[in-house]
């Protein structure tokens, strides 16, 4: 209790930046699927041919995982703010549609037809009659849309629009259950005051007749409503203001600007960090950092959509996963390959190789190693089937190089297989629960653990040399950098790079403060 | 005036109304009856459009309303429904002037209006002006409905069972007032109901109707009187008249064409008339049938005078009775004086009737006896 509040205090500016980030986002996310959902709803209750139809899309849309369409929303409209609001709008319209409809369609007939019957036209009637008489349920879905939004828009984080899921993500990635929690407790507090601001709006826009206590006492019902009238506005300027102070500092990044992405690991998050240290600090270029997008997938199609300039990436990911080329072991074959089709294929330059390979490999406890004897693959084909294994979705994915072709060369047969994400595959090993994981090289959970991995004496796995891959026209515009980017790679060993990986997660630092204390160490000597 | 013109309403093959015609005419108020489905909210919904009928034509003033804008025709047409159709969210002034503020009047205009109207059904506009509808009983509401039709100063009314959810005593009360409003303005107003009792009270013409017909379109006097076919005879009910018995009047069960005589008559063909005509009174009409003088019995054998002609013998009328008198004015009258033999005259004071003791006790009588036709009854 006591770290928590101490690691939040220490994180303050950070917490409170990621918290404004994420009112500002589902603010517009909600008042967006407001201006959507209302008329939408008013035209189905008109037009009842539209609202199967309507409900029945967005019924489906809501059924979709929040997950699969952020995946889906990257190819069409890239990373960032834009696609984590357009999934939250998406998400938040249903109860407002579904709200609209009912409380329009519900209003007592007769009614509505003394409305006509005395002369009102179309428009007075809705305006005069069915919108007030509906507002109050209305509200009540504005009001479960703008709850639920608090909680989606931190998966916004994963494709790097910040909020705070950005803590609650790389808190997963990290083991930091300190960081998770600054990341969770102001989402569910912003959740609960949201709901408060939007009951307050539910009660102030019930015409006062029709609330239940109307009856018993008039005068403290208007007091009342005049109290909350002033909270409504405060809050809503301030939301104003946070928006207009958003827009203006984004206005400002319009000059020179690239952005700089990482895959969702602790090393990508350091070396996302590490390199935009370098670039701002080396050229007058500012840099838009975008730790933790999610998979090498993700990093590369948003490379292509030109969402972000630069990204660090693997030789062997390149070479076997994006080339679809087959396994090979010489590391500078492998580099030469890549940048050539890289450079054709996709218009990306790779700058050079840095000093460490984070090959993928598979580890266990000691105790394992130990009670099967296994230090090589073919030790493991021994005894694999009584042994089970949890590995990231994106090894069992790969092509060629992943958990597939180890089994097919092998001869594997695993007890059990199983799909997990990056950091819960460290304490579901050590809890017991599987035998083996796969890692990289360089993970600093190995040491967190004090795991042992297998040794690939076949070479089965290609290099993966870390490799800056960046934008061909960025480079262009900006050609200091490459010179400035190829100064770094040399420094970064294996050991360095294991060093650095384990101060994260082991001593729960911070990726930006251990990547800049590194390089403040190395930078006179660049 | 409204005229409809063979008009027909249908739902799919569902005959709602089927061609019907009738004219209603200015500042009378109007009751539509029947039973449930006979088409009278049809009907009624027609003339404001809320409805539009399959074929035929509805006249307003010799336009036909199938060119006239919806919204406009509606404005210059009150419409109150049950519960007045108030919008609770709204206070009882926002209610009222809805229609004048769209019509951008007068602010100030706007606001003596309704303070008029509130002050002419009898509700404190102090009270009441600021309040919301939850906060008004029944029959509050239901006047608050009325003036808010009445409000932007339509010249047709229409009522749609605007009473039939109140108490009786409630009820009676608005009744009352409905009428003395509608005769205080003069307003077209159109009426429907199911209460027969209602529709005898407020009433100036009744259409009675069945399966989306007609059967009889009439002042509820004639209708009670004379039924147009049996279903109209049982829905009216028998001697439903007693129920408001200021309806039966004097010209429906009077002695029609008494025994009258010329003032030339002479004094023993006087005599002769009474005899043949068993009768003890003869009235003495002039060419234009004025009454100008009462002959009985006894005058006659007080005059030797054989040749003596009437003018002689007669003695001024002392009482007569308007043949549209009521028999509630009737009998007060007999309680006043003791009298016999009333002379009744028209309202241009021409002799029509006679009113005799046998005459009013066979009357008051009836209703106590199983009904025969009226016309019997009457003779």
């Amino acid at each position: 209790m006591i770290s928590l509040i101490s690691y939040m205090g220490e994180h303050s500016s950070q917490i409170i930046q990621l918290l404004v980030q994420h009112i500002v986002m589902t603010s517009i996310a909600v008042a967006f699927s407001v201006v959507v959902g209302v008329p939408l709803g008013i035209l189905i209750s008109y037009v009842k041919k539209l609202g199967k139809p309507v409900m029945g899309a967005a019924n489906v849309v809501q059924a979709i995982p929040s997950m699969a369409l952020l995946g889906l929303a990257i190819p069409l409209l890239g990373i960032g703010k834009l696609p984590a609001i357009v999934m939250v709008i998406i998400y938040s319209l249903l109860p407002i549609i579904k709200n609209t409809y009912t409380g329009i369609s519900g209003i007592d007939p007769q009614m509505v037809e003394a409305a006509n019957g005395i002369g009102l036209t179309k428009w007075q009637v809705l305006k005069k009659v069915k919108i007030p008489m509906a507002l109050p349920i209305i509200m009540a879905g504005v009001r479960i849309s703008a709850v639920t939004a608090v909680g989606l828009m931190t998966m916004a984080a994963f494709i790097g629009a910040g909020g705070l899921g950005y803590l609650v993500f790389s808190g997963i990635r990290t083991v930091n259950n300190l960081q998770i929690l600054s990341g969770a407790i102001p989402a569910c507090a912003l959740a609960l005051f949201v709901d408060y601001i939007m009951g307050l709006i539910e009660k102030l826009v019930t015409p006062i007749s029709l609330q239940k206590k109307f009856n018993s006492s008039k005068e403290q019902l208007k007091k009342a409503r005049f109290r909350d009238k002033v909270i409504l506005i405060v809050v809503f300027v301030l939301i104003a203001s946070l928006i207009i102070q958003s827009a203006v500092s984004g206005m400002k990044t319009a000059q020179k600007t690239i952005t700089i992405g990482g895959k969702d690991f602790t090393e990508q998050d350091i070396l996302c960090n590490l390199y935009s240290d370098l670039i701002e600090d080396k050229t007058d270029i500012q840099v838009d950092r975008k730790a933790s997008l999610g998979g090498s997938q993700v990093c590369f199609e948003s490379m292509k959509k030109g969402e972000i300039d630069m990204y660090v990436d693997y030789t062997g990911t390149i070479y076997s996963n994006i080339l679809g080329l087959p396994a090979k072991s010489d590391m500078d074959a492998v580099y030469n390959e890549c940048a050539s089709q890289m450079s054709d294929k996709y218009q990306t330059r790779l700058l050079n190789q840095c000093g460490f390979n984070n090959t993928y490999t598979i580890a266990m406890t000691k105790e394992t190693q130990e009670k099967y004897n296994i230090t090589n693959f073919q030790d493991l084909a021994a005894v694999s089937d009584q042994l089970r294994i949890a590995t990231t979705l994106e090894f069992q994915n790969r092509k060629g190089d992943g958990l597939g072709g180890l089994i097919d060369k092998y001869n594997l047969n695993f007890q059990q297989v199983m799909g997990i994400d990056a950091s819960p595959r460290f304490t579901a090993l050590e809890n017991g629960d599987v035998d083996l994981i796969d890692a990289f090289a360089t993970d600093g959970l190995l040491k967190k653990y004090q795991l042992v991995t297998i040794k690939d004496d076949d070479g089965f796995f290609p290099p993966y040399y870390a490799v800056p891959v960046i934008n061909a026209a960025t480079i262009e515009k900006y050609p200091e950098l490459e010179g400035v980017i190829n100064k770094l790679g040399p420094y970064l060993t294996d050991e360095v790079m294991q060093q650095l990986n384990y101060e994260v997660d082991e001593e729960e630092r911070d990726p930006a403060d251990v990547a800049l204390e590194f390089y403040q160490s190395i930078k006179d000597q660049l | 005036m409204i005229q409809l013109q063979n008009v027909t309403k249908k739902y799919k093959e569902h005959t709602v109304l089927d061609s019907i015609s009738m004219e209603i005419k200015d500042g009378e108020l109007t009751v539509l009856i029947g039973p449930s489905g006979c088409g009278k909210t049809t009907t009624l919904k027609l003339l404001n459009k809320l409805i539009q009928p399959t074929s035929g034509e509805i006249l307003i003033d010799g336009e036909n309303i199938e060119s006239t804008d919806d919204v406009r025709l509606r404005r210059n047409m009150g419409y109150v429904i049950q519960q007045g159709g108030l919008f609770p969210h709204m206070t009882i002034r926002e209610n009222i002037e809805i229609i004048e503020k769209l019509e951008k009047k007068q602010p100030k205009e706007i606001e003596n209006n309704t303070i008029r109207l509130m002050k002419m059904v009898d509700l404190n506009p102090d009270d009441y002006l600021d309040r919301y509808p939850p906060e008004l009983s029944g029959g509050q509401l239901q006047r608050i409905g009325v003036i808010r039709a009445l409000a932007n100063d339509p010249s047709i009314v229409l009522l749609d069972e605007p009473f039939s959810a109140l108490d009786p005593v409630t009820k009676r009360a608005l009744q009352d007032e409905l009428v003395e409003l509608q005769s205080k303005m003069g307003k077209t107003m159109i009426f429907v109901t199911h209460d027969m009792d209602e529709a005898v009270k407020i009433a100036d013409r009744v259409c009675i109707m069945r399966d989306g017909h007609i059967l009889q379109f009439d002042t509820p006097e004639v209708i009670m009187k004379h039924p147009a076919d049996d279903f109209v005879a049982s829905f009216v009910g028998p001697n439903r008249i007693w129920s408001s018995p200021e309806r039966i009047k004097v010209r429906d069960f009077m002695l029609q064409d008494p025994v009258t005589c010329g003032p030339e008559l002479s004094r023993d063909k006087c005599a002769d008339r009474m005899a043949e005509n068993h009768i003890d009174t003869l009235l003495v009409v002039d060419g234009e049938k004025n009454l100008i003088g009462v002959i009985d019995k006894q005058m006659l054998s007080l005059v030797t005078d054989p040749a003596a002609c009437a003018e002689k013998l007669m003695k001024e009328p002392d009482r007569a009775i308007y043949d549209d008198s009521s028999i509630i004015e009737l009998l007060s009258m007999i309680q006043d004086k003791e009298l016999n033999n009333i002379p009744v005259l028209n309202r241009e004071n021409r002799l029509v009737g006679l009113l005799t003791n046998s005459i009013l006790v066979s009357t008051l009588s009836r209703q106590y006896l199983p009904r025969h036709t009226g016309k019997e009854a009457a003779k």
